[in-house]
C-alpha cells in the first residue's frame, strides 16, 4: 500500500513539472505561429496590396513584429562585447538604428510571400529559452525559419532567427566585429546610418508614382 | 671511471631520447594530459554531417579544445566538446558546424558571445548551427531548384 503510494506521489510530482515544460513550449509555438498569421493577413489583405500601400502595410507588419521581437535583445547578442563598453544612451541609439536596419530586411522578404503552407513540425525549451522550428512548403522546395525565444514578463520574445541554418545573430556577429576591428564602433555607426539612407531612398523612390 | 662515465652519458641520451618521443606522440596524438584537460560543454545539433571525434574546437581560428564525444539524443546530433580552461563561454555563445574550404574537414566553431552570464562545466550551448551540407547546394546549382 505505501509502495503503490509512493509510487503514485511520485508519478503526480514528474507530471506536476513536464505540465509547466510542455505548456511552456506550446505557448512559445503558439505565440510566433499568432504573430506570423498575423503578418500573414496583413500581406494577403487585398486594401493593403500594391506599392501605393507600401507605407501602410510596412506600418502595420511592424507593429505585430515589435510585439514580438526583443530588437533590444538581439542588438546586443549581435554587437557582443561592444556592447557592455556603450554608454545607456549610446546602447539605445544603436537598437534603434539596428531595429530599422532588420525591419526593412525582414518585412521585404516576407513581402515577397506568394501564399506559401508553413508548418510548425516541433519545439523545445530549454530552461528561460525556447525554440520553434517553422517550414514553408513550396512547390516541391523546402525552407526552414527556426525561432529563438527568451522568456520575458509576458510571455516570449525572439532573440535569433535561424534561416535555413543560418543564424541571424551570428551573422551580424561576424559582420560588426569584422567592421569594429578594421573601422571602430564610429566606424560602424556611419556605415549602419548610410545603408540606411540608401534603404530610405530607395523606399521614397518605390513609393513616388512612376514618372510617365 | 671512464667505463662508467660512458654508460652514464648513454643512459641520459636514451633517457632524452625517450622523453622526446613521448613528447611527440603526445602532441601528435593531441593527448592531453592530466591536469591540463579543461572542461567539458555540450551542444545540440540538427545535423553534424562530416564532424568526427577528436576535430578541432575554435575560436577565431584559434584551437581552444576537440571534439571529445558524439551521440544521439531525441533525433538529434548531442555533441560533448572539451575546452581549454582558460577560455570561458558565455551564455549567448553559438557554436557552428564549419568546413576548411568547400569540401574540407569539418570542426566547431565557436562565437563566445559576451553575456555577463557563462556556461559552467558540464554546461550546455543553447544556440547552434547545423553543418551546410555543400553536396545539397551543388545539387540544386547544378540541376536548378524546383520552382
Amino acid at each position: 500500500m505505501a509502495r503503490a503510494r509512493a509510487i503514485l506521489t511520485m508519478t503526480v510530482m514528474i507530471g506536476l513539472q513536464l505540465v509547466p515544460l510542455r505548456a511552456g513550449a506550446d505557448q512559445a509555438r503558439d505565440q510566433v505561429q499568432a504573430t506570423v498569421d498575423q503578418v500573414l493577413e496583413v500581406l494577403s489583405d487585398p486594401g493593403l496590396a500594391g506599392a501605393q500601400h507600401t507605407a501602410a502595410r510596412r506600418a502595420k507588419i511592424r507593429t505585430i513584429v515589435l510585439g514580438r521581437f526583443g530588437f533590444e535583445e538581439m542588438a546586443k547578442r549581435s554587437l557582443g562585447a561592444t556592447w557592455y563598453q556603450r554608454r545607456p544612451a549610446e546602447q539605445k541609439q544603436f537598437v534603434d538604428l539596428f531595429t530599422d536596419l532588420l525591419e526593412r530586411s525582414y518585412i521585404s522578404r516576407i513581402e515577397s510571400y506568394k501564399g506559401e503552407k508553413i508548418v510548425y513540425p516541433g519545439e523545445s525549451i530549454q530552461g528561460d529559452r525556447a525554440e520553434v522550428n517553422s517550414v514553408i512548403l513550396s512547390h516541391g522546395d523546402r525552407s526552414t525559419i527556426d525561432y529563438r525565444l527568451v522568456r520575458v514578463d509576458d510571455g516570449w520574445e525572439v532573440y535569433d532567427l535561424v534561416i535555413d541554418g543560418i543564424s541571424l545573430v551570428n551573422n551580424y556577429r561576424m559582420q560588426f566585429a569584422h567592421i569594429i576591428g578594421q573601422s571602430g564602433y564610429d566606424g560602424l555607426l556611419t556605415k549602419m546610418r548610410a545603408k540606411q539612407e540608401a534603404e530610405e531612398e530607395s523606399d521614397r523612390d518605390l513609393a513616388a508614382p512612376p514618372v510617365q | 671511471m671512464n667505463r662508467v662515465r660512458l654508460e652514464l652519458t648513454v643512459g641520459l641520451f636514451v633517457l632524452v631520447g625517450l622523453a622526446c618521443g613521448a613528447w611527440l606522440s603526445l602532441r601528435l596524438g593531441s593527448v592531453s594530459l592530466p591536469g591540463r584537460r579543461g572542461y567539458s560543454v555540450s551542444a545540440s545539433f540538427g545535423s553534424v554531417e562530416g564532424l568526427s571525434e577528436g576535430t578541432s574546437v575554435m575560436i577565431a581560428g584559434v584551437r581552444v579544445g576537440r571534439i571529445e564525444r558524439i551521440g544521439l539524443k531525441d533525433d538529434r546530433a548531442l555533441v560533448r566538446l572539451r575546452i581549454d580552461r582558460q577560455v570561458v563561454l558565455h551564455d549567448d555563445a553559438i557554436a557552428s558546424v564549419r568546413s576548411r574550404g568547400l569540401v574540407g574537414e569539418k570542426f566547431v566553431a565557436i562565437s563566445p558571445g559576451a553575456s555577463p552570464r557563462t556556461i559552467p562545466p558540464g554546461g550546455l550551448i543553447l544556440d547552434t548551427e547545423d553543418a551546410v551540407n555543400v553536396e545539397q547546394l551543388i545539387a540544386q546549382f547544378i540541376h536548378g531548384r524546383i520552382q
